[in-house]
């Protein structure tokens, strides 16, 4: 998939959407909170439909410490190095929220992935003063990971700034002034931008979710946009009760675009973000209503845990974790997204909750969709103790991941009778699968400059 | 001289722990090869906890239980140290009525304004 004069990745949004298509799939798989009292893993799915292992585990590779609650994942080297031939994307960075390690694993044999090394946690506090790592982004010579809280686990955390042989610089920002909490960023260095959104501290949000703790401000309703040159922030935006809890925050592909989107989780509202001259705005523009369900006496929200944008910049797509559906909205006018697609799978409404034969733990929860747009993969647990609060039977039956065939040509989406992995079913014990990436990159994690 | 106290894990067949008073059981339980859940090993996330039969422990740092969570006897096996001797059920297995669904527990309000 490497250029031969080039390094990783592709050289814009429309060439990495003429790649071969995705054979293999790296998903977190999680033992803590479930009983088993083994290291998290990260698991390589075989997606290739001509295999005859398709659709099933084909490696395991597990981390050296049990606890660390893996979560997100992050590529040493992106797109955004596409110039330089002297890098290559072959270490997946994937942080413990719990322990704050960040394992380093080489894929270099993408069908057998090693521990390369670890970035101690410990060594982390003690050198940045910063815990609980969560969203890791090549940025060309550097890596910077989100940091959800201090040294104590504290709010409001800050960047850790690594080099590429992962030896840790400090801490990337200058100035956190006007920022509560932290959680996802994306930057655009053409347009010197980057936005981050706030979660909480990791004291607050590791222990489970707590309506009280939201009544107390201890979650984040604010997002932040940034100088990203001086490393700074120059506007923050309280959004009150229309914005809490901004998690995964996008931006379009393409590098001349100024614009993204992000979903406030609790008040499940998706809003528009974009550059206007040297301000930045936000806008929203997708309310989803709470629903009142049998048994449960307060309004559910629908919990829009994650959120993408395709390659081609024409569609978005979020999960809706606690309702249970995944949706799909043309984007062609940003200001006004319109409701193309939408698959049921698990959740607390019950519309769903046998899928391909397994019955669904959970629900639409991260997402990533293939570079040419029409494989939606999904996985179904959030947190081991936000699962363990909202959809108990998953610590003991595992978490599931699926594929959703999207319709680029008129909008749609139908979830792929042939495909389910079955977490449940791990030889060590049920686990939970969380976020994934391909060895080619991906719609998350590329950025172009 | 430090003070031991026996810390017994009821639903392990009840083996036995001699945990000295500046001790956290959980390393204490590790001393004797018995790896019970773990995570951030300072009390801040729930991960360790576990359900306090009889006795007393001291759990510096432990932020990570809300007031109803240590009411049912929950403990964080991390930082707890006994200040007695203890018995406890450990493990996920104990964490019966650890967690609950914010949205199924009446008498909670969302949106927080309404
Ligand atoms: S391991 Fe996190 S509270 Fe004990």
């Amino acid at each position: 998939m490497l250029d031969e004069c080039c390094g990783p990745g592709y050289a814009s949004p429309a060439d990495a959407m003429k790649a071969p298509r995705e054979t293999l799939l790296y998903t977190v798989a999680l033992y803590v909170g479930t009983g088993v009292e083994k290291p998290d893993y990260l698991a390589t799915v075989d997606v290739d439909p001509e295999s005859p292992t398709y659709s099933s585990v084909i490696a395991r590779t597990e981390m050296p410490q049990i606890g660390d609650e893996l979560h997100h994942s992050g590529w040493n080297a992106c797109s955004s190095c596409h110039d330089d031939s002297s890098m290559a994307r072959k270490y997946l960075l994937l942080p413990g929220v719990r322990t704050s390690n960040i394992n380093v694993v080489d894929v270099s044999d993408a069908t057998v992935p090693k521990l390369h090394m670890v970035v101690s946690g410990d060594e982390i506090k003690a050198k940045t003063g910063l815990s609980g790592p969560h969203t890791v982004h090549c940025l060309k010579s550097d890596i910077i990971i989100s940091m959800l809280g201090d040294a104590d686990g504290n709010a409001p955390g800050g960047f850790l700034h690594l080099d590429k042989e992962f030896n840790i610089v400090g801490r990337w920002e200058n100035d956190i002034t006007g920022m509560n909490y932290n959680y996802d960023f994306w930057y655009q260095p053409r347009h010197n931008m980057m936005v981050s959104s706030e979660w909480g501290a990791p004291n607050t949000f590791m222990p489970g979710f707590d309506l009280e703790d939201v009544g107390k401000g201890k979650y984040g309703q604010s997002v932040h946009f940034w100088d990203f040159e001086a490393k700074k922030i120059v506007k923050s935006i309280d959004m009150g009760a229309e914005g809490m809890i901004p998690l995964e925050v996008r931006g379009m592909h393409d590098p001349t675009s100024n614009e993204g989107f992000f979903a406030a989780t609790l008040s499940s509202n998706v809003f528009r973000w974009w550059k206007d001259g040297d301000d930045f705005q936000i806008e929203k523009v997708i309310d989803i209503p709470t629903v009142d369900v049998e048994g449960f006496p307060v309004p559910m929200p629908s919990l829009i845990t994650d959120i993408l944008i395709s390659m081609d910049d024409k569609y978005l797509y979020f999960a809706n974790w606690l309702h249970g559906d995944l949706r799909q909205y043309d984007i062609a006018d940003k200001a006004n997204p319109k409701m193309t697609g939408q698959v049921w799978i698990g959740g607390l409404l019950g519309k769903a909750l046998e899928v391909n034969g397994v019955t669904v733990q959970g629900a639409p929860q991260m997402i990533q969709l293939s570079l040419d747009g029409k494989r939606l993969y999904v996985t179904t647990s959030l947190f081991s103790s936000w699962d363990n609060q909202f959809y108990p039977g998953m610590k003991d039956k595992g978490a599931q991941m699926y594929i959703v065939d999207c319709d680029t040509a008129q909008g749609g989406m139908a979830i792929n009778p042939d495909f389910v992995v079955d977490f449940g079913r791990e030889p060590n014990g049920p686990s939970r699968c969380h976020e994934m990436r391909y060895p080619g990159g991906d719609v998350t994690s590329d950025i172009w400059m | 001289m430090t003070t031991t106290y026996r810390v017994t894990l009821r639903n392990r067949n009840g083996v036995p722990l001699d945990v000295a008073e500046d001790e956290p059981i959980y390393a204490a339980a590790l001393r004797a090869g018995i790896q019970l859940p773990i995570a951030c090993n300072y009390g801040g996330c729930i991960t360790c906890a576990a359900k306090l039969i009889t006795g007393h422990v001291r759990q510096p740092k432990g932020t990570a239980l809300n007031r109803r969570q240590s009411q049912a006897g929950f403990i964080l096996l991390c930082v707890a140290r006994p200040t007695c001797d203890c018995v406890l059920d450990v493990g996920v297995e104990s964490h019966r009525g650890l967690y609950q669904n914010p949205f199924a527990i009446a008498g909670n309000r969302y949106p927080p304004d309404a």
